[in-house]
């Protein structure tokens, strides 16, 4: 387990912010006053992780170079985290030639080799895949991890069913996270799940599991480490749900009608304030640092918006590319 | 001031196939809806407007994440009796269902010898053009199409989509109902004015393998289905003022596919479009050709030509999204090559 | 004559300006009461608008088109 580094969480989870706030406002800035789903710099559907950001800080703080991620529809958290390279990846979010995927891929489908990153809109489908890379990393003899991050409603899809089996079968060093937000777009766990907790089917699947609650980073920092650990030491699978707060829609357009009274909470749950908080009763984080680091994150989110929005476009007949290599 | 005459109703295509769910299931107590966010959402896609506000949780239920499960849900309650309307949230998603849709929706009849009739519509968005990149914007209806044993229907403006969805729940077959994203008449989303249109308050059919003659015309067929119908109609009455004039054939079902009226306009033309917003090979406007083929090729003054996308997956980026989708420009473009 | 109103859909942000997604009723067409004339749009909230009255009804914004909150988009005599 790597060591616990309280500020490093804390920069990541502000830095995740900024990026998503940042994004969040220039989605929408083109695309008033109507607002069209495929209009603007920034087109199509956006899935954002504000109120998340325990979840990739915590689990990320322990990978290292080589370890692999498959992530869901809402990704932006994890890739940061684990160490993506924030200019190409809003390059490729706004649709340009030096993004990550040269413009073919947008938000959902966010590709980097090079960290083993990657990204799909299909709903627990990267779980199979984290297993083959998984596979792979044992076959080869090498101590790296595959990490699957997918929502609680994910967990009642075939391929989640599938993944868990054959991870415990062949004792893959994969860690499969549930980030448990309380919503599947508009259904409530209650209305979706039958067990209270994923952390019970993954003992039913042949491997440990633990749920971590109140979105505490440093609790899931832990839980990650314990679980990375043991798949590195050859020990198999894990299962980690994390209750996790959405702050904001399921995807940007979102009105959230059918959430009521559950808007009304969300103030007090946000992660960051709480973790600041937290840092500074102990002496760990003084209203300067807090001032600087949001502002150390803020330059860096402007600069990667600048890199993005100066980048040429595709051409028309790049469409046509990459089909096979 | 008053006015004799009688206010005209218009209604968007989502709010117009959502209405056809309710008078069925107002007249027949057999029908249920099931999907991903079907209930208090009223789906991502507006299919199920106003439907949980008049008929509650019990007849229209919100699913998990789990369309297997669900699909093949549908498919037992329709072999006992009921008639579900069951929603695949994007058409895109069918790989983590294909099994029970063509392996067991679409077969039990025919391997039961018929003694066994799943009366069930299996409803799904398609379609692209608002940057839902390759996971989020396929049509699809080629590769079900090809598989036996589905109905498959899909309208293109909302008196298509109520008359279909009434004709498709009173049919004992499963039937595939598709609807385009872009032809929804969503405020949030780019929409053509054709996807608001006065549709009658009560239920009608709109019979399933007959397609429609949108637009009369005499020099060329435009032959498509979908949003494309569409455009096509804004490309046939741009082309007026260039002395051109365009049939366009709204097919409306693929299976049972109308081949007699395709083959008649042809025959009258000559000259023969398919536009279709599916990949272009192994499908739709192969099909067509192969029609026109087997009947009589000689009627064709000009080679068969069709616009589809290319075999590429849907890209982000709205540049390259745009040059892969059978736009305006390239409809009128084909148009005109094929009367030079 | 009676004016009908963008309808007051964001109580926080009262300046928000909206505006008609759709128009379900031609300029000039006749309206009976309780119909639905159009869909208006505030950010990501959308909402149906009612007739308040019957009559001919003429459109006053056109769609796509920037509109406060509270001010007349249709007219109907």
């Amino acid at each position: 387990m790597n060591p616990l580094n309280r500020l490093d969480l804390y920069k990541q989870m502000v830095r995740i912010r900024q990026y998503e706030s940042r994004i969040l406002q220039e989605y929408h800035a083109d695309k008033k006053p109507a607002w069209d789903i495929g209009a603007g710099l920034i087109p199509g559907e956006m899935h954002l992780s504000a109120g998340q950001e325990p979840s990739a800080v915590g689990v990320c703080a322990n990978l290292k170079q080589g370890d692999a991620i498959t992530a869901p529809h809402r990704p932006h958290h994890f890739a940061l985290a684990h160490g993506v390279d924030m200019n190409a990846m809003t390059a490729e979010i706004y649709g340009r030639d030096t993004g990550l995927c040269h413009g073919k891929g947008g938000h959902m489908h966010l590709f980097d080799p090079e960290h083993h990153f990657s990204c799909s809109g299909i709903i627990a489908q990267g779980y199979p895949v984290a297993c083959g890379q998984a596979l792979a990393f044992k076959r080869t003899g090498t101590d790296h991890v595959a990490v699957a991050v997918a929502g609680e409603g994910a967990a009642n899809q075939g391929a989640f069913h599938e993944s868990l089996n054959l991870a415990a079968l062949w004792k893959l060093p994969v860690i499969f996270v549930i980030e448990d937000n309380d919503w599947a777009i508009s259904v409530p766990r209650s209305h979706s799940t039958a067990n209270a907790s994923n952390a019970d089917r993954a003992s039913g699947y042949g491997m440990p599991g633990v749920r971590v609650e109140n979105n505490d980073v440093e609790a899931v920092f832990e839980a990650a480490g314990v679980a990375i650990d043991r798949a590195r030491a050859g020990g198999g699978p894990s299962l980690i749900e994390i209750h996790t707060v959405r702050l904001w829609g399921h995807f940007e357009g979102d009105a959230q009608a059918y959430r009521g009274a559950d808007l009304d909470t969300l103030d007090a749950r946000d992660p960051i304030p709480l973790y600041a908080a937290t840092l500074a009763e102990i002496g760990d984080l003084s209203m300067d640092q807090v001032a600087s680091i949001a502002a150390d994150a803020a330059a860096e989110v402007d600069a990667a918006i600048t890199f993005a929005t100066s980048s040429p476009f595709p051409t028309a007949d790049d469409a046509l590319l990459h089909v096979f290599a | 001031m008053t006015s004799t005459e009688t206010p005209t109703r218009r209604i968007t295509t989502a709010k117009a196939m959502a209405e056809g769910i309710a008078l069925e299931m107002r007249r027949d107590p057999a029908v249920f809806v099931m999907g991903e966010d079907v209930g208090a959402y009223g789906g991502i896609f507006g299919s199920t407007t106003d439907l949980f506000a008049e008929f509650g949780a019990d007849r229209v239920i919100d699913t998990p994440i789990s369309e297997t499960g669900f699909i093949g849900a549908g498919i037992g309650a329709a072999v006992e009796g009921l008639r579900p309307v069951v929603e695949l949230m994007f058409i895109d998603f069918y790989g983590v269902c294909m099994d029970q849709i063509t392996n067991h929706m679409a077969k039990i009849h025919y391997e039961s010898g018929g003694n066994v009739t799943v009366p069930m519509v299996l409803m799904a968005a398609t379609g692209g053009g608002y940057s839902d990149a390759a996971q989020h914007s396929q049509c699809l209806w080629g590769t079900f199409a090809h598989l036996p044993g589905i109905k498959v229907v899909v309208p293109s403006n909302p008196y298509d989509a109520k008359g279909l969805m009434i004709s498709a729940i009173q049919d004992d077959n499963p039937v595939l109902y598709l609807f385009h994203k872009g032809a929804q008449g969503l405020v949030w989303m780019e929409k053509n004015p054709r996807s608001i249109a006065h549709v009658p308050e009560e239920s009608f059919t709109v019979p399933i393998g007959q397609a429609a003659i949108a637009r009369q015309g005499t020099d060329v067929t435009i032959v498509t289905l979908s949003l494309s119908v569409q455009h096509s109609l804004d490309v046939a009455e741009q082309l007026v003022g260039e002395g051109i004039s365009v049939e366009v054939i709204d097919l409306r079902s693929l299976v049972p596919l109308d081949t007699e009226t395709v083959l008649t306009s042809v025959a009258k033309t000559g000259r023969v479009l398919v536009v279709d917003e599916d990949y272009r090979s192994f499908g739709l406007t192969g099909e067509i050709a192969a029609v026109i083929a087997e009947h009589d090729p000689t009627m064709l003054k000009k080679p068969f030509r069709r616009l589809a996308v290319p075999d590429v997956p849907i890209p982000y980026a709205r540049v390259l999204e745009q040059a892969v989708l059978p736009t305006r420009d390239k409809i009128t473009d084909h148009v005109k090559e094929l009367m030079s | 004559m009676t004016e009908v109103p963008f309808p007051m859909m964001s109580e926080e942000e009262p300046d928000a300006e909206g505006v008609v997604g759709t128009w379900f009723v031609n300029h000039g067409e006749t309206v009976a009461a309780g119909q639905v004339i159009a869909e208006v749009q505030v950010d990501k909230v959308s909402q149906d608008v009612e007739a308040p009255v019957g009559g001919v009804m003429y459109q006053l914004v056109a769609e796509g088109v920037g509109v406060r909150q509270g001010d007349p988009v249709a007219r109907i005599d």
